[in-house]
């Protein structure tokens, strides 16, 4: 019954253990595309701010077998019943954490496709906005997952 | 004559303490058969675990689980036999076990919180 997430057999076909291994990627990679994006800015670097679209872009294919697999594990584990309290919130942030996620990436892709024009400066207050949703959501999520507690 | 009477009184008495106390037994009937029933027909959750993990009820016991945890938890048995909802804070659920057997749950949002009532 136990889940060991080492353990590619158990991580493929247990029913909901996917989540808490996928849901590691986009975060790291979105905090760091975050954090590319502002040393990009202070530094007037091309290269940095080159790293920061190719993580983001990471970070937003993978928002999608994300909520996909967390979806998933609502109607395996939990087989659809009406969330509340803690889950409820962890669901809701983590849709609005993946759009915001999408947001900030569009916003990069479009700059990119037109490199006449320059990449507008409030992107960055919206991806320090995206940074507080998604510890928010992953605080919650790993509160729901026990990794703080001996499960 | 006197004899008589004093033995009577005596038997009386003897046959008066004696119905008393069978009365009082009876009364006491229903308490003692409380007292041979399990205690322990509520299981707790917390701290990530359910408490006690393993517990012995006869047939016809209603066990009831609370979540004592900050965390949401659910208790479904591994054969579906029973399923509760998302148990958040001090939410309980109960089932009746009418069948003799041993049932092995898990908590479905945390599965390595494992349980089992086994019913006598």
């Amino acid at each position: 019954m136990s889940v060991n997430p080492f353990d590619l057999k158990t991580v493929l076909l247990a029913k909901h253990a996917q989540h808490v291994v996928l849901i590691h990627f986009p975060i790291a990679l979105f905090t760091v595309a975050v954090a590319f994006d502002f040393l990009a800015q202070w530094a007037k670097s091309r290269s940095l701010a080159a790293a920061a679209y190719f993580n983001l872009l990471l970070a937003a294919g993978f928002t999608i077998p994300v909520v996909a697999s967390g979806l998933a594990a609502w109607q395996f584990a939990l087989e659809g019943q009406k969330l509340k309290g803690i889950l409820l919130m962890h669901l809701v942030l983590g849709c609005i954490s993946a759009v915001v996620i999408w947001v900030v990436f569009l916003i990069h892709l479009r700059a990119r496709r037109a490199p006449e024009k320059s990449l507008p400066t409030y992107r960055l207050s919206l991806e320090a906005i995206a940074v507080l949703l998604v510890v928010v959501t992953a605080h919650l999520g790993g509160f729901l997952s026990g990794v703080n507690g001996p499960g | 004559m006197r004899r008589i009477v004093s033995t009577a009184v005596l038997f009386a008495t003897t046959f008066g303490v004696a119905f008393a106390g069978l009365r009082a037994g009876e009364r006491n009937l229903p308490a003692a058969a409380a007292q041979q029933k399990p205690d322990a027909t509520e299981v707790k959750i917390d701290n990530f675990s359910f408490g006690p993990a393993e517990l012995k009820v006869p047939v016809g016991t209603t066990v009831t689980w609370t979540n004592r945890d900050d965390i949401p938890h659910t208790a479904v048995s591994t054969d579906k036999s029973f399923k509760s909802k998302v148990l958040d804070t001090d939410e309980k659920f109960s089932f009746t076990f009418s069948k003799p057997g041993t049932y092995e749950y898990f908590c479905s949002i945390h599965p390595k919180m494992t349980g089992k009532v086994v019913v006598q």
